[in-house]
């Protein structure tokens, strides 16, 4: 259980792109054709592997619906990462992105790694947005950029764990305060949960963090 | 009073003497004073006198003061003193509680704070207002601005959240001062959250995401744990309010390995039996109890708790709360809960459930934990609480676990060689059934009962159970028993319904059950008399109805093999004794009854006094599921023995049937077509294998031939050898060796050519061979497949049988019927 870092994530987008599915599928590896909407905001964890480190990942799956809007503002200040979902068989949801953009630039803080996300890759046939726009507007706004698909699972792994990449190599580098746990990343404690003397003190141990040179 | 008197007095100038202003008069100066002075001393002396005045004159204050209030809010920012005046005096009017000064007003009436909240908050902008001055850092005012938050929210909880929610970062700001390094404003934030978080699942999320889990355990910690204060229980308190009905949290809670950090927290020291418990740590305990079972209550999402239950486990949770069952000097209403928390952590987990039976007591000789946790429950001097926390915490060690059960029922089994000294879970729970203490036979019978529930195989075991009978006459049976004690007098109500759900539940599902207690002697007419009494009271009411329900369950699972106690005797019986109506009217007494629905609410036994304890969960999971049936199965008969309804399968039987018939039918067709096919291949195999034995004797006979050819060219050969030497010496005529060279040409030649063709029948033969080698690996495939698709058959043919055994009570009707 014990981890090198932990990583905060949101998933946000419009309503029906597939986000809770792609969280489904990548904490537990299934595909769910038909799917509630989102209430609010659910939750989600799982453990990746990056340059030989335990990181884990909390991942947030907001609803994309206008009227949990202010609700699920609430959570990107505190997130490390945030998957930006649109579905590539619906042009509005790509057409949609700049505001998302708008809202969480303004409301997270300034070093939270956004990964633009076209989901859907499995229907090729209906596509409306094509994989090169997709690039362009991430190479314009300064996002990672991939093509998913929630059902084939395809990219599914290489999303999240890009992201956590990218986040990985910004804290190398010394960008963000890995203190704050408001910025959403948090040091692992090398944790000893048997032991009661201990219960696991703010342990900023210096188990990780060689990212000087 | 003179102080304050005097105090206006310096504000508003002296009055003149023989006339004292009343409160409204003043007010309604100092709210002048607020609008239009232009000095900032003069408006903040205005709002210190207000302030003064708002206890005693709530009314007053609030009715007038509330516009000029917000306008120092908007307009005076910057001076915190005349800020934290107006936020203090809006908190005085808001407040729910009731001021001493106020005491003898009979103006005031008790909704009079909420009257004003809702009249403050009808501006949401107010309250924005108000939230903007938790970013002030000045103590006063941020103080102030917490308790004025506070007490909106305890009186209009749904408006202040949904406002708190749309204010941006409304939320994140709040729990941004809980990191605030001066105690009393970390220590209000935390009240103010509580009362934020009060069934609000969407700020209790965001909450939760604002690492309040990792806030409130460092809180825990630094405060001394279960040891601390009022601040611990506080921060207990939000984190229950987090959990609880919330999966998304409940989830991130395991998750973020918070489950570990809670463990250490019930591990007692060893001094704690010396001092004894303080009653704030007897708070901080229960809540930390209340927090574990918010995480494994059964009415969670199942793969929650079972996550839950295993992390629980493994971070030694578990065997702290059994620690705790098992040391002495435990408060009573701690050990109570405990045990519901044990009850609740091993439900239906198996390994759990293992650890538990595995706990001993340290008594002398040691007992298992669960024996010395039974002889609390039959014991009448414990607390009703308690009795009801061992005997929920004996069912939940039992929920789907058959090794348990079984366990349970050996040790009432003659065969089991146990120690007569030692004290054995059947021994208890029969010496409880058999007690004089109600109490005592109402929990025995349900913790037998729950040995019993969805396990066929224990049902038929407690058959083979005997009772010594004190006259030394021969054993009885524990059903007998049962149904003797049922028919005593002396036995009341309340342990009469225990013996009810217990014989219910062993009956159900078990024919061979319902015939040992058709064998019994005046059962069935006990309960025909019952259910033919009919002045009694409503408690009598609720056994009349199980009764009926023990009656049904006599035909629904009757295998017809007792004579003169068949299905239809039994209806009869019913039909010309108690008539059809009165059965199911009575029948239906059962789930009218006030304890019916109180006992179906959740698996735990929840009981404000004795005489509630009546029906059981599990009991009415049962009557629930077959209740309709029975009414229908009795209704269908008919006065002659012949049962009414058309139909013997419900359609959605009868559907399922027909869908299984096709898919057999189905299959018959693709097997025939397979075996045909077969069998075509099998001719065509034949005739290969005819053809490759011609082949390979034309084979054997060219091969002959060629023999023969070259043994006569060697002769040729030789032939003309020796005519060579024949010319060299008797000369002979040049015409003979060259007649002899051209036959030995000849020889050669043909032999070339005879070589030639058995190469080229050689190679047909090859290829022959492998065209019959591939037809009969066809044929293997082919008679493979034809083997999976019987088993397929088979096992579809068994499918259906299985089915049609389960439809079997009603096509036995149908049958029986038509009989």
């Amino acid at each position: 259980m014990s981890y090198a870092y932990l990583f905060k994530y949101i998933i946000i987008g419009d309503t029906g792109v597939g986000k809770s599915c792609l969280l489904l599928q990548f904490t537990d590896k299934r595909f769910q054709p038909v799917h509630d909407l989102t209430i609010g905001v659910e939750f989600g964890a799982r453990m990746i592997t990056i340059d030989g480190k335990q990181i884990k990942l909390q991942i947030w799956d907001t609803a994309g619906q206008e009227a949990f809007r202010s609700i699920t503002r609430s959570y990107y200040r505190g997130a490390a990462g945030a998957l930006l979902v649109y579905d590539i068989t619906r042009r509005e949801t790509f057409n949609h992105l700049t505001t998302w953009l708008e809202d969480a630039r303004q409301h997270s803080n300034s070093n939270m790694v956004i990964m633009l996300i076209g989901n859907k890759s499995d229907l090729d046939s209906r596509r409306e947005v094509k994989k090169e726009e997709g690039e362009a507007f991430a190479r314009e706004h300064g996002l990672v950029f991939m093509e998913t698909s929630a059902r084939t699972a395809a990219n599914v792994e290489e999303a999240f764990i890009n992201t956590a990449k990218e986040i990985y190599e910004k804290i190398q580098e010394g960008v963000f305060d890995i203190n704050n746990e408001a910025n959403g990343i948090k040091i692992g404690q090398q944790a000893t949960p048997t032991n009661p003397a201990l219960p696991g003190s703010g342990g900023a141990g210096g188990a990780v963090n060689s990212g000087c040179c | 009073m003179e102080f304050l008197k005097s105090g206006i007095k310096t504000v508003l100038g002296s009055t003149e003497p023989g006339q004292q202003p009343s409160a409204a008069e003043t007010v309604e100066k100092l709210v002048d004073r607020v609008y239009s002075s232009t000095l900032l001393e003069d408006r903040r002396d205005a709002c210190r006198a207000l302030k003064a005045l708002s206890r005693k004159y709530r009314i007053e204050v609030g009715a007038q003061g509330m516009p000029p209030l917000v306008q120092v809010l908007q307009n005076d920012g910057q001076d915190a003193e005349i800020i934290s005046y107006a936020l203090d005096t809006l908190c005085n009017i808001v407040t729910s509680e009731e001021f001493d000064e106020e005491a003898d007003n009979p103006a005031v009436s008790v909704n009079v704070g909420e009257q004003f909240t809702e009249m403050f908050i009808k501006s949401p902008e107010h309250v924005t207002l108000v939230m903007g001055y938790l970013d002030e850092y000045d103590f006063r005012v941020r103080r102030a601005a917490i308790q004025l938050i506070t007490s909106l929210i305890a009186n209009k909880t749904r408006e202040l959240q949904d406002l708190v929610l749309v204010s941006p970062m409304g939320v994140s700001k709040l729990m941004d001062l809980l990191t605030d390094s001066r105690e009393v404003i970390r220590n209000d934030v935390l009240l103010l959250l509580i009362e934020l978080t009060k069934g609000n699942s969407n700020i209790q999320k965001i909450v939760a995401f604002e690492n309040a889990f990792d806030r409130l355990f460092d809180i825990v910690r630094e405060e001394g744990c279960s040891d601390g204060g009022i601040v611990v229980e506080d921060c207990l308190i939000l984190l229950l309010n987090l959990l609880k009905n919330n999966s998304s949290n409940q989830q991130f809670f395991k998750e973020g390995s918070y489950i570990q950090r809670l463990a250490p927290m019930f591990i007692l020291n060893s001094e704690l039996e010396d001092s004894g418990w303080t009653p704030q740590k007897v708070s901080n305990f229960h809540c930390m109890l209340q927090v574990v079972r918010a995480l494994v209550t059964p009415s969670n999402q199942q793969q929650v708790v079972n996550a839950c239950q295993r992390v629980m486990q493994k971070s030694q949770l578990l065997q702290a709360l059994c620690d705790i069952l098992m040391s002495s000097g435990v408060p009573a209403d701690i050990l109570t809960e405990t045990i519901n928390a044990v009850a609740e952590v091993v439900r239906g987990d198996h390994d759990n459930q293992d650890e538990l039976s595995r706990v001993l007591a340290p008594s002398q000789p040691p007992r298992p934990a669960i024996v010395v946790l039974l002889m609390s429950m039959i014991n009448e001097k414990q607390l009703l609480a308690l009795r009801c926390a061992v005997l929920y915490c004996f069912e939940c060690f039992l929920y789907r676990n058959s090794d348990g059960q079984r366990a349970v029922v050996q040790t009432l089994l003659p065969s089991s060689t146990t120690d007569v000294s030692s004290l054995s879970t059947g021994q208890l729970l029969c010496t409880g059934l058999f007690s004089t203490d109600t109490l005592a036979n109402w929990f025995s019978a349900v913790a037998i009962m729950h040995t019993l529930v969805e396990n066929v195989a224990q049902k038929e075991e407690l058959l083979r159970v005997l009772l010594a009978t004190p006259g030394g006459q021969r054993p009885i049976t524990l059903l007998e028993q049962c149904t003797n004690l049922m028919q005593q007098e002396r036995y009341r109500i309340q342990s009469k319904v225990g013996l009810l759900m217990l014989l219910s539940v062993w009956l159900a599902h078990c024919p061979s059950a319902v015939k040992a207690l058709l064998d019994t002697q005046g059962t069935m007419a006990y309960l025909t008399a019952q259910l033919c009494a009919n002045e009694h009271d409503e408690r009598e009411y609720l056994v009349q109805g199980m009764c009926a329900f023990l009656m049904g369950l006599c035909i629904q699972f009757n295998d017809n093999s007792l004579a003169n106690q068949r299905r239809e005797d039994i209806s009869q019986l019913i039909i010309k004794r108690i008539g059809q109506e009165t059965f199911c009217n009575k029948l239906g007494e059962v789930s009218r009854h006030e304890a019916y629905s109180r006992a179906c609410k959740q698996p735990q036994i929840r009981a404000k006094g004795a005489s509630e304890l009546l029906l059981d969960y599990e009991y009415c999971k049962l009557y629930k599921g077959l209740e309709a049936l029975i009414a229908k199965l009795v209704s269908g008969f008919d006065v002659d023995g012949i049962e009414l309804t058309e139909l013997t399968l419900s359609s959605e039987a009868s559907a399922l049937v027909a869908q299984y018939k096709g898919i057999i039918r189905g299959m018959d067709g693709q097997i025939q077509s397979l075996q045909l096919s077969n069998k075509e291949l099998e001719d065509q195999n034949d005739e290969l294998k005819q053809q490759i034995s011609q082949e390979q004797s034309l084979k054997s006979q060219l091969a002959d031939q060629n023999t023969l050819l070259k043994a006569q060219l060697t002769a040729a050969a030789t032939a003309a050898q020796t005519a060579g030497q024949e010319q060299q010496q008797a000369a002979q005529p040049q015409e003979e060796l060259n007649a002899a060279r051209y036959q030995a040409n000849m020889y050669f030649a043909e032999n070339i050519r005879l070589t030639k063709e058995l190469e080229t029948l050689r190679q047909q033969l090859a290829a022959e061979k492998q065209r019959a080698d591939a037809a009969s690996q066809l044929q293997l495939t082919t008679q493979k497949d034809q083997e999976d698709l019987l088993e397929l058959l088979a096992d579809q043919e068994a499918k259906l049988a299985e089915y049609e055994t389960q439809a079997l009570p009603a096509n036995s009707e149908a049958t029986s019927a038509q009989r």
